[in-house]
C-alpha cells in the first residue's frame, strides 16, 4: 500500500478515527495492527513473519544485555544481536549476490564447485528496520538508552507505519516517548501533517514521475545516446531521486504528525550543499547519522593513531558499507566507493583548501559558496550515474560518453534544437511540458530553501492558505501520475 | 594546574583559539570547528598528555565536556 495510492488515502483516515475513539490504552494496539495490516498489503506473506523475527530477538536481546553484570558479557551480547540481524538481512537481501559472486570467482579459478542459484527475496523495509533494530542495541549497550520491557510498544517501534517501508530510521530515544505520550487532538498537528503530506504527494507525482518521463528512456537504452542527452538525463535524475524520496518522507511525517508523532527529518536542501561532508547532512540524514555514529565513529576512533589517513579509511569503509547497504550489486557498491573517496579525499584536502581560501580572501565570499554548491552538486550528479544505471556496464558507458562533442553541442545549443527532439532532450514531453516543468523545478528548490516553509503556509491569510493548498491539489489531481508508479528507495 | 584548566590548554592547542573557555556542559555544538576530524586529534592529544587510553564504549557514549572530565578524573586516579 504505497503513500501515493488510493487505499492509502482510505487507510490513513480509518485508521486515524479509529485511533481518535478508542480508549487511551488501547491507542497503540490500533497503531500496530493497523501497521501490520498496511505490511500485510505487500502481499508478501514471509515479510510478516521477518518484521517479528526482527523485534522478538532485538526486545529479548536488549532485556537480556540489561540483566548481566560483565561487561565481556554484554559485548557477547550485543555482538550476537547484531549478528543476529545481519544474518536476517543478509538471508533476505544479499544471498542471490553473493551466490552470483561465488559462481564467478569459481569460474575465474576454475574451481569444481556446484554453486545453486538463490532466488531474491523481496525484501521491502528489511534494511530498515534492522538498522533500526541495531542501532536500539547500540544504544542500551552504550548505556544511552534502558530496554523496553513492553513488548507491544516496543513492536509499534519497529512496525510504526509511516516509517516502515522507507524509514526515516528513528532511534529509540526520540520516538518511544512520543509513542507513550496520552493522545490530545491539535489543530496545528492535524493542519501541519495534511499539509506536509500533500506537499510530499506534489513532488512524488508531479514532479518525480514526470521527471522519469525523461530519465527512464535514456537511461534504459544508454547505448542510443551520446554526450549531452546523457547529461541532462542524470540531471535530470539528481532531481527525480530527491523528488521522489524526499516526498516520500514528508508523506511519511505527515502521516505520522497526523497522530502527534515527529518523525526524524530525512532532508535538509541536500542540493544547497557546500560539500560532501555537507551533503551527508543533508541527504536521508536519519541513515547517515546511523552510518556515522556506528560505522564512522568507532572505525575512526580503532584508527586514531593514524589520524587523517586514519579518518579517511574509516570513510571509505562506512560508505563502502553504505554501498552494499542500498543494493546488492557493484553499482552500488560502486557509487558509496566514490562517496567514500569523495569524503577521504577532502579530509586530506581540507587543511590546504583553508589556506588557500584564507590567503585570497575568500574564505566567506558569496561566489565561493555557489561555486561550491555546483562542484558539490556535479560531484554528487556524477555518482547517481551508478546508482540510477540498471547495470555497471552500462553507467561504465555513461561515464566514457557523457562528454562526447560536448563543446561543440554547448555552441550549437539554442531554443530550436532543444525543442527539435535533436538531442533527444525533451523525449516524452512537449515544450509547454519541459518549460512547466524547469518552472516548477526552480519553485520548488526556492520554496524549500525557506526554513518553516510548512508552517509559513498555514499561517498565511485565509485567501492565501487556501489558494496554495488548492494550487497543490489541482496539480495534483490534473499532472499527477498515479499509475504503476513506485518509490525508488523501496527496493532498499 | 587543576584538572579543567589542562584540559582547556588541550582545547585551546588542538582548535589553536587562545579564547576558548571549557564547562562540563559544553558540547560540540558550542566550539568552532569541533567536528568528527578535529575530535580525534583532541582525543589523541588528551591520551598523550594525561597517558591514559579511553575504551570504545567510553569514546563513543560522551555527551559533553563534564562526561570526558570525569573519565580523565577517575582513569587518573586509578
Amino acid at each position: 500500500m504505497p503513500f501515493n495510492s488510493l487505499k492509502y488515502f482510505l487507510f490513513l483516515p480509518v485508521v486515524y478515527l479509529l485511533f481518535y475513539f478508542v480508549c487511551e490504552r488501547a491507542r497503540w494496539c490500533v497503531l500496530l495492527a493497523a501497521s501490520l495490516l498496511f505490511y500485510a498489503a505487500l502481499k508478501v506473506p514471509y515479510l510478516l513473519f521477518v518484521l517479528p523475527l526482527v523485534a522478538i530477538t532485538t526486545y529479548g536481546f536488549g532485556i537480556w544485555l540489561d540483566h548481566v553484570e560483565s561487561q565481556k558479557a554484554k559485548r557477547t551480547l550485543l555482538w550476537s544481536g547484531i549478528a543476529a540481524n545481519v544474518l536476517i538481512l543478509i538471508a533476505m537481501k544479499y544471498l542471490p549476490f553473493l551466490s552470483e559472486n561465488m559462481k564467478l570467482f569459481s569460474a575465474l579459478f576454475s574451481l569444481d564447485v556446484h554453486i545453486q542459484p538463490v532466488k531474491a527475496f523481496v525484501a521491502i523495509g528489511v534494511s530498515y528496520y534492522v538498522f533500526q533494530a541495531i542501532s536500539y542495541l547500540l544504544d542500551i549497550y552504550l548505556e544511552i538508552e534502558k530496554p523496553e520491557r513492553h513488548f507491544g510498544y516496543f513492536a509499534l517501534y519497529m512496525a510504526f507505519f509511516p516509517k516502515l517501508l522507507q524509514g526515516p530510521i528513528e532511534r529509540v530515544g526520540d520516538l518511544m516517548p512520543q509513542l507513550k505520550t496520552p493522545y490530545e487532538f491539535n489543530y496545528d498537528n492535524m493542519r501541519f501533517g495534511m499539509v506536509l503530506f500533500t506537499w510530499g504527494l506534489f513532488k512524488k507525482v508531479v514532479i518525480a514521475d514526470h521527471l522519469a518521463l525523461l530519465v527512464d528512456p535514456i537511461y534504459s537504452n544508454v547505448y542510443g545516446y551520446k554526450g549531452l542527452p546523457l547529461i541532462l538525463a542524470t540531471y535530470y535524475y539528481a532531481i527525480q531521486i530527491y523528488c521522489d524520496f524526499s516526498g516520500y518522507t514528508d508523506m511519511a511525517l505527515g502521516s505520522a504528525r497526523i497522530f502527534n508523532i515527529n518523525l526524524a527529518q530525512n532532508f535538509n536542501n541536500p542540493y544547497l550543499a557546500t560539500s560532501i561532508a555537507d551533503f551527508w547532512r543533508r541527504w536521508h540524514i536519519s541513515f547517515s547519522r546511523w552510518i556515522l555514529d556506528y560505522i564512522f565513529k568507532p572505525l575512526q576512533m580503532s584508527w586514531r593513531n593514524w589520524r587523517n589517513c586514519g579518518t579517511a579509511m574509516a570513510l571509505v569503509v562506512t560508505f563502502l558499507v553504505s554501498g552494499i547497504w542500498h543494493g546488492a550489486s557493484w553499482s552500488f557498491i560502486v557509487w558509496g566507493l566514490l562517496h567514500g573517496i569523495y569524503l577521504a579525499f577532502s579530509v586530506l584536502y581540507k587543511p590546504i583548501q583553508k589556506r588557500i581560501y584564507q590567503k585570497l580572501g575568500i574564505e566567506k565570499s558569496k561566489i565561493t559558496r555557489f561555486w561550491q554548491i555546483i562542484v558539490t552538486f556535479n560531484l554528487v550528479s556524477f555518482a547517481w550515474i551508478f546508482f540510477r544505471a540498471n547495470n555497471f556496464k552500462d553507467a561504465l558507458y555513461v561515464c566514457n560518453n557523457f562528454y562526447y562533442g560536448l563543446f561543440d553541442l554547448l555552441l550549437d545549443l539554442s531554443i530550436k534544437n532543444i525543442f527539435s527532439g535533436r538531442y533527444n532532450l525533451t523525449r516524452s514531453l512537449g515544450p509547454i511540458d519541459f518549460v512547466l516543468l524547469l518552472a516548477v523545478i526552480t519553485l520548488l528548490l526556492s520554496i524549500e530553501s525557506k526554513k518553516d516553509f510548512i508552517s509559513s503556509i498555514s499561517s498565511k491569510g485565509k485567501l492565501g492558505r487556501w489558494s496554495v493548498y488548492l494550487g497543490l491539489i489541482f496539480m495534483i489531481v490534473f499532472l499527477g501520475m498515479f499509475k504503476g508508479s513506485q518509490f525508488i528507495y523501496f527496493r532498499f | 594546574m587543576e584538572l579543567q584548566g589542562k584540559l582547556n590548554q588541550i582545547f585551546c592547542e588542538v582548535f589553536d583559539d587562545d579564547d576558548i573557555k571549557i564547562a562540563p556542559e559544553m558540547t560540540a555544538n558550542d566550539v568552532d570547528g569541533w567536528d568528527s576530524l578535529s575530535h580525534v586529534n583532541l582525543i589523541v592529544a588528551i591520551e598523550s598528555k594525561f597517558k591514559i587510553t579511553f575504551s570504545h564504549k567510553e569514546l563513543l557514549s560522551f555527551k559533553n565536556v563534564g562526561g570526558l572530565l570525569n573519565s580523565i578524573r577517575c582513569k587518573i586516579i586509578n
